[in-house]
């Protein structure tokens, strides 16, 4: 090929480029052959990827959800901080990754019924001394994962309201939870269910407290239900617990931990938002 | 120890990242390198309209941070987080690239131009037959600091959803609820590896396309 042949060669290629591009924007029907399920696979017992494989409750119970409602769904890994924003634009069609519902969430994304309650628990290095009291108090550093209700408790009730606290963000509980052994931090605070697991999986770390923050973990769709999916999750859920796949699942990956099964699936909301 | 046995099973699954982390460098690294030759060339040699677009564009895409850049293309195209991320950081690169290219060509005197012209090449014969091959060989050296920085930069990809070689690793980190010191360090010496191994072909290739005459690394 000469230049000219080249040049007009790459300009062709670059508007194909384009068109793709806008062309893509457009697409936009009722129904899917395949939902694509949003997991941010750090966040184990819940999600999480083991030898290039998804694992976790959530990701087996929404495969079992699928299976039960006849939905193809494909699951795909995003991190924490895009991961909300990914559904609220509808880049994903469906979250499930342990996510607390929220009225500030509520409004960019639409939330299935619950599963799971949780509160939030004071995690502290084991040789500390402080009290559920002191670690959030006098200036001490408190971590959490950004993003998490467990950060948006230390902004909005401690740092707003006025209490001596230092919050520092991290990008997961793993990175926190090392800053507190190593005395970076002063306490981590995280949902009681991923506290229990730091304690049960050997860290050098102790709870010393519980926040009643009372948040439910529920799944969560685009706002505006674009797809009519929730009433299939929901559905879903129930003929799963019925089945008693759900029992099956929570025996793999929460029994370990001392938890009571809840009694049915799915558990009423309590948080309402306007 | 428990974490070297999960580290040896979870082997393939860093390579298969390192894999993604490859192709991305690669088509990103191709990406810029055609807009950064495009975009030197509309600079040096364009008329007004092109070389103020040129520098426009070059200057743009080198002020936003790539985070930025990555998470405008995600949300604004409907396209697989590998191919967004290549396209993304390949425009950077190809502004950043423009600048190693745009020094190269001027450093070629401008008298190997008019004894084209005056041979009755065009213009455009000119850049491509005497005016590129040699400053493209130029620009080899600091071409490889550009794949240096990319390297480490394909690591920001994750965001955006591509399962790299660094989200690889933060799996085996969550699951395992530690080890952060030791699978970084693994890391760490993968990309090292990576960047050395670039680097040491482009010299290979900076020797090989040598011309008498002309100056030599040592």
């Amino acid at each position: 090929m000469d230049l000219e042949s080249r040049s007009v060669f790459t300009v062709g290629l670059l508007a194909a480029l384009l068109m793709t591009v806008f062309l893509g924007l457009g697409v936009q029907g009722q129904e899917k052959d395949v939902y694509k399920v949003g997991v941010d696979a750090n966040f184990p017992p819940w999600t999480y990827v083991e030898k290039g494989e998804y694992k976790g409750f959530d990701v087996e119970v929404i495969r079992a959800i699928a299976e039960a409602q006849d939905m193809e769904i494909e699951i795909i890994d995003m991190p924490w901080e895009t991961i909300v924003s990914a559904l609220g634009s509808g880049k994903i069609d469906v979250l499930v990754s342990g996510l607390s519902i929220t009225c500030e969430r509520d409004k960019i994304i639409d939330y299935s019924q619950p599963y799971w309650s949780v509160n939030q628990a004071v995690l502290v290095s084991q040789d500390s001394d402080l009290n559920a009291i002191t670690a959030m108090t006098q200036g001490n550093k408190v971590g959490a994962q950004r993003g998490t209700t467990g950060y948006m408790w230390i902004q909005d009730e401690l740092v707003d309201g006025g209490v001596d606290v230092q919050p520092k963000a991290y990008e997961n509980y793993v990175m926190a939870v090392e800053d507190l052994t190593t005395g970076r931090l002063d306490a981590v605070l995280a949902d009681t269910t991923t506290a229990k697991n730091f304690v049960k999986k050997g860290r050098n770390v102790k709870i010393i407290g519980t926040v009643s923050t009372g948040e439910q973990y529920a799944y969560a769709v685009t706002e505006g239900d674009p797809y009519d999916l929730l009433p299939k999750i929901n559905e879903g859920m129930k003929k799963v617990f019925e089945s008693g796949r759900w029992m099956e699942i929570f025996n793999k990956y929460l029994a370990e931990y001392g938890y009571a099964p809840p009694a049915t699936i799915p558990l009423g909301r309590e948080l309402t938002c306007e | 120890m428990e974490i070297l046995n999960v580290l040896a099973g979870e082997a393939p699954y860093l390579f298969r990242g390192l894999f993604i982390t490859i192709q991305l460098l690669i088509g990103l690294l191709g990406v810029g390198l055609v807009g950064g030759v495009l975009l030197a060339v509309a600079e040096v040699y364009g008329n007004r309209l092109f070389s103020t677009l040129a520098v426009l564009i070059q200057r743009g895409l080198r002020a936003i941070p790539a985070l930025v850049l990555l998470f405008l293309s995600y949300y604004a195209m409907d396209l697989p987080p590998l191919l967004i991320s290549i396209i993304a950081l390949g425009l950077r690169s190809s502004a950043y690239q423009s600048q190693i290219f745009r020094g190269a060509i001027q450093s070629i005197k401008s008298g190997q131009m008019m004894a084209a012209r005056s041979m009755g090449m065009s213009r455009l014969q000119g850049i491509w037959y005497v005016v590129l091959p040699q400053a493209v060989r130029l620009a080899i050296g600091p071409w490889s600091n550009e794949y240096a920085s990319e390297t480490k930069d394909t690591s920001l990809a994750y965001v955006v959803g591509v399962v790299e070689i660094m989200r690889r690793s933060r799996y085996i980190i969550s699951y395992t609820y530690g080890n952060a010191l030791l699978i970084y360090g693994i890391v760490a010496l993968v990309y090292f590896f990576l960047t050395r191994a670039g680097n040491s072909l482009l010299y290979w290739l900076e020797d090989r396309l040598w011309v008498p005459g002309f100056e030599r690394r040592s």
